[in-house]
């Protein structure tokens, strides 16, 4: 006989959630200490702005309480979060974009990044966040999904609603595009 | 083909996802075309320092804040919010006057049982979390261990329902995994003492075709002096497919239920 186990870290994510959804809420603790790391660093790569990725953050886990009754459990968790962390960064992006309309972009483009600034003695590391900072929104997500949070194809490809050829095709555009950048600020 | 359009090409190669055929064309390039070469460095060092990034950790704060909402959430969960109104103000102290009377009178009882009720609450949802999550993974065809940690999670309960032994039985005689097979047996026979579980264990002989399973399943109803299946054990000593240490186990179970 196998021996007795106690262990909720042997259930899967999704089971977690439907436990949650079922009304036993202190599991989301569980989630929390899985994902929020995940979720944090993927926010802070697509602010550049470390208060306003918890800030986000927090955003992303209270959604996972207020809306755990629409969660479909044949639905991989791990989608589900990330549509919703997708969710607050755009929410916060319109809102950022409805307060400085014009200069956004060019803001955006000039200014130093809080992460670069923080991570200035690496020269390496500051370059490729500012260089990652110059991308069109949809290249940088999907360069910090497949890269930096080293998602498969497939997973990106399943809750950004494309083909996985086509996730293939545009992260190779946008590691072009970023050695094009990154090779820039090297002689600039 | 120039410098740009073997991006893509190149980067398939520096993560390893070219065919040999791919890769001798690419060396071959990289040997010999300057500006493809340059690219090639180019994107090693990019593709490098992407994955050399370090993960950034968020502040104490977050944690928290989230626990603080988290349980804000669960007391608004538990918290009663149904209200009920009467609108002239006599019925309403009538009706506070009657409540409190009721409440006075039944809450001295109430409190002497709280601290016991909400014991038992408590065990009451770990069984039925336990029942649930055990049905869970048992459902898991992809995962023999969580199947067999399902098993597991069974084995400990005090008196298993209907389902479960369903789910149980299914397990014991159709489960693609033989040591989850032998372990739901084995959880069964913790439970022989149900009737039910006694006439699945008696069905389960004369279809069960795993030889491993058959052996344990004759110790255990010979365990449960299961006199009945005598003339089972006896076909199974005559049937030419049963293997031979079934045959030896079945010869003994009859010499020791006679």
């Amino acid at each position: 006989m196998p021996k007795p186990y106690k262990s909720t870290d042997l259930m899967s994510d999704e089971q977690i959630m439907e436990a949650v959804k079922n009304g036993n809420l202190q599991q989301a603790s569980l989630l929390f200490d899985r994902f929020n790391k995940r979720i944090f660093n993927f926010l802070a790569r697509m602010t550049n702005d470390r208060e306003v990725a918890e800030d986000l953050t927090q955003n992303v886990f209270l959604r996972l309480l207020k809306y755990r009754h629409s969660y479909n459990p044949q639905m991989k968790f791990q989608a589900w979060i990330y549509q919703m962390a997708r969710n607050a960064f755009a929410d916060h992006y319109q809102k950022q974009k409805q307060l400085k309309p014009a200069v956004m972009e060019v803001e955006k483009l000039h200014e130093q990044p809080d992460l670069a600034e923080a991570l200035e003695q690496e020269e390496t590391e500051g370059r490729l966040i500012r260089a990652l900072a110059q991308l069109p929104d949809d290249y940088r997500e999907l360069l910090v999904l497949t890269r930096f949070q080293h998602l498969k194809y497939e997973e990106v490809a399943g809750f950004l609603d494309m083909t996985v050829a086509n996730v293939k095709v545009k992260v190779h555009r946008a590691i072009g595009l970023l050695r094009k950048n990154y090779f820039e600020l090297e002689n600039a | 083909m120039d410098a740009q359009n073997w991006e893509s090409r190149l980067i398939e190669y520096i993560d390893g996802k070219a065919n040999e055929t791919e890769r001798a064309a690419i060396e071959h390039e990289v040997a010999h075309n300057e500006a493809v070469r340059m690219v090639y460095h180019q994107l090693t060092e990019v593709l490098q320092a992407m994955n050399e990034t370090r993960a950034l950790e968020p502040t104490g704060k977050l944690k928290a804040s989230f626990e603080q909402t988290l349980q804000q959430e669960i007391s608004n969960q538990t918290r009663s919010t149904k209200t009920v109104f009467f609108s002239p103000v006599v019925y309403r102290v009538a009706a506070g006057f009657i409540l409190l009377m009721i409440g006075l009178t039944v809450g001295y009882k109430i409190n002497q049982s709280a601290t016991k009720e909400r014991e038992l609450q408590a065990l009451r949802e770990q069984v039925e979390e336990n029942r649930r999550l055990m049905l869970a993974m048992m459902d898991n065809q992809l995962s023999a261990s969580q199947r067999m940690m399902g098993v597991s999670v069974a084995y400990q309960m005090e008196k298993p329902d209907d389902e479960i032994v369903t789910v149980l039985v299914k397990a014991m005689n159709e489960d693609a995994n033989s040591n989850v097979r032998l372990a739901a047996l084995d959880a069964l026979g913790k439970f022989s003492h149900e009737p039910r579980v006694r006439k699945e264990l008696v069905g389960s002989l004369s279809t069960q075709k795993d030889p491993v399973v058959q052996i344990a399943l004759i110790q255990l109803l010979v365990k449960m002096k299961e006199k009945d299946v005598v003339n089972q054990l006896e076909e199974l000593t005559r049937d030419g497919g049963t293997l031979k240490a079934v045959k030896d186990e079945a010869h003994a179970g009859i010499l020791k239920l006679s």
